[in-house]
């Protein structure tokens, strides 16, 4: 019943896809969203070696016949090099997945246009999550597919442009000629079809796939997230130059607190420790590492399975469209 | 179209003028609310007497129904509420106050009253009190606002309210208008879009800036007036933010204030010194922020004048007339809407 620009390139049922978030989209939760008529994420850097993300790539398509998408972040990391996004990039070749999320500094500056090439020649579809116009040009020009338009409110890493979704996705759409999707503050049907009216072709969500029955997390985050309302997160690491945008916990005032006594690199790096938000996915504490999630958390309520939250989402933006539709005199 | 909004006021489009000091002038209301949108009148630079005048010329202007502001905060916008509804202006909006006298005098006379909100909470004790509509403050809104973005803010509050929500803060064209109503609201308010049309009397240079600069050019901070306020990138903007309260300037803009409200200096003085420290630091910070968004729209000064701007600003090209700019918004809110109607059967 959807028919849009990314409905039709992935031949699937619903244009949603489920953003990278690390530790937790591995094959099982992204099965679970294409299964459900979605578009699933395997975050590479959960795997450090070609042969662990392949056997990860294998596991998925052993779980699901349906397209996913792969997510590369290319940024500098301790634990993940540009040696490793490379090989990400040759694997995903290699497999031909569906399509891959990169994020960050652009692909064809990182690995060179050969990157980019060998890509293309495998079919692989190349997204870009950007923030700004400027690199939503960069990337339809160098032969990307599409674009994710991510607002402010997103969690994990968004630009320090600060521009929220509802003007950035229109003024990117304005600007470039392949699909764009909207990233940040998407939970809901609602938002599913305000962003779609903005000119989007989809939507991303990553904060409300946590909450849902197959998303391999303890059960007090999920709760958490029901219970925690759109003002309760926070951006930090400005002070760092990589702002990030999280949970509100005594973990993040922490950091907030060295940041505004201008506190080093440091200090802040044991607080910000990726093998410590692993734990907390496990353990269910808020209060131990930062969880990047966004302001769409105030629009969760439940806990539902992939399919019921899609099933419910597709029919919400139908009853919001019809009103709009009757008020616009369609 | 009709909306829950445009029924309760009686106007053509769900669209409101945003009440903005030295912009939303009794001209610019009429030319809003002629052109079948709901204009409002900023009381923020006017005293009680000039508030009345103000209402009086819009009357003379307009027989279509309008609103006025009432920024609680400042010294004398009491005063001016007071005026107000002894005009029995028929649509009061409050905003950084509790607004329950007005809401209670307002509805004697059939008056509608729309408070300005951020949060759920705000939006529920107005909705207690009698309040008529909120108006929703997202973070890309021009001035003061929040952190929580139009997108998340609207459906809470739609969700959590009975009564209508106005969506302010990223919107400029029918695909805003057509994803605010997706999302619940009932209407939109619209300031930076306004303020960039052939009838508004901001400034000419500020006019061409908000048609040059982007989405990203804007400052959101807590160093330019006290509150967290977005205000346009300019050098001028951030040399305010970057220097942050001067006093010494407070006293001097604290003065003119004195005398362009009316009330002689040593009471304003001595009544804001009374208000404690925190509130005279506030007042004096917003002194200044006076000034610079004075020199701005009024006299065009881009080295000292300072502008607030929403981040929708970065959609706006041109400037049409008030009533070609509704026709259009309601055309493209038309298409946009045919468009997700085609994505979804």
């Amino acid at each position: 019943m959807f028919k849009t620009a990314i409905t039709e390139m992935f031949g699937v049922k619903y244009p949603i896809i489920c953003g990278a978030m690390m530790w937790l989209c591995k094959p099982k939760m992204c099965a679970a969203v294409s299964n459900a008529g979605g578009i699933g994420n395997l975050t590479a850097g959960n795997y450090e070696t070609a042969d662990e993300f392949r056997a990860a790539i294998r596991e998925t398509r052993k779980l699901t016949d349906k397209p996913f998408f792969v997510a590369i972040t290319l940024l500098p990391s301790v634990r993940i090099t540009p040696e490793h996004h490379k090989m990400y990039v040759k694997v995903c070749a290699e497999e031909k997945v569906a399509g891959i999320e990169f994020s960050g500094t652009p692909l064809d500056k990182v690995a060179g246009m050969e990157a980019v090439e060998l890509l293309k020649n495998a079919g692989v579809k190349m997204f870009h999550k950007v923030g700004a116009v400027r690199h939503a040009l960069h990337a339809d020009k160098i032969g990307f597919d599409g674009i994710y338009a991510a607002g402010i409110e997103e969690g994990g890493h968004p630009l320090n442009d600060d521009v929220t979704s509802m003007v950035l996705t229109p003024r990117i759409v304005s600007s470039v000629k392949i699909p764009v999707v909207t990233v940040g503050g998407i939970a809901d049907g609602r938002t599913m079809a305000a962003a779609l009216a903005l000119g989007a072709e989809g939507v991303m969500m990553a904060s409300r796939f946590i909450a849902t029955k197959e998303c391999e997390v303890h059960d007090n985050i999920k709760q958490e997230l029901i219970r925690r309302q759109e003002f309760d997160t926070v951006i930090y690491g400005k002070s760092i130059g990589l702002q990030g945008r999280g949970l509100k916990s005594k973990v993040l005032e922490e950091v907030l607190a060295i940041e505004a006594r201008h506190g080093g690199f440091e200090e802040l790096i044991p607080l910000l420790s990726g093998q410590k938000v692993k734990e907390a996915w496990e353990t269910g504490d808020v209060n131990y590492a930062p969880l990047m999630v966004g302001q769409s958390i105030g629009l969760i309520n439940d806990i539902p399975t992939c399919q019921e939250l899609m099933e419910r989402m597709a029919a919400e933006a139908k009853a919001c469209s019809a009103r709009v539709a009757k008020l616009c005199g369609n | 179209m009709k909306t829950r909004l445009t029924e309760m006021v009686g106007i053509k489009y769900p669209i409101l003028l945003s009440g903005m000091s030295w912009i939303s002038v009794p001209k610019m209301v009429a030319a809003v609310s002629n052109a079948g949108g709901l204009g409002i009148l900023a009381t923020g630079p006017l005293n009680a007497a000039q508030t009345r005048e103000a209402i009086r010329e819009i009357r003379k202007l307009t027989d279509k129904p309008f609103g006025a502001n009432a920024s609680l905060m400042f010294p004398g916008a009491a005063e001016n509420a007071k005026v107000l509804l002894q005009e029995k202006v028929p649509v009061i909006n409050f905003a950084l106050g509790k607004g329950d006298w007005i809401v209670k005098e307002a509805h004697k006379y059939g008056g509608k009253v729309f408070a300005t909100v951020v949060n759920v909470k705000h939006a529920k004790r107005a909705q207690d009190f009698g309040t008529d509509a909120v108006i929703a403050t997202g973070q890309e809104a021009a001035a003061h606002g929040e952190d929580v973005t139009s997108l998340v803010l609207i459906p809470h509050l739609a969700e959590n309210l009975k009564i209508p929500v106005i969506a302010a803060g990223g919107f400029a064209d029918g695909r805003g208008i057509a994803a605010a109503l997706a999302l619940g609201a009932e209407g939109v308010a619209m300031g930076t879009r306004l303020m960039t049309t052939k009838e508004s009397p901001l400034h000419e240079n500020f006019k061409k800036l908000t048609m040059e600069k982007d989405v990203y050019d804007t400052l959101f901070s807590k160093r330019f007036d006290g509150i967290l306020c977005r205000v346009m990138k300019t050098d001028a903007a951030k040399k305010a933010i970057k220097n942050g309260l001067s006093w010494p300037a407070a006293f001097f803009n604290s003065q003119d204030i004195a005398k362009q409200i009316g009330v002689p200096y040593f009471k304003l003085f001595l009544g804001v010194l009374a208000s404690g420290y925190k509130n005279a630091k506030q007042l004096a910070f917003m002194a200044n922020a006076f000034k610079a968004i004075k020199d701005a729209t009024e006299d065009g000064d881009s080295k000292k004048g300072v502008l607030p701007v929403g981040q929708v600003q970065g959609l706006i090209h041109d400037q049409p007339t008030v009533a070609e700019l509704f026709e259009r918004i309601m055309k493209e809110a038309k298409a946009a809407q045919a468009k997700v109607n085609a994505a979804l059967d």
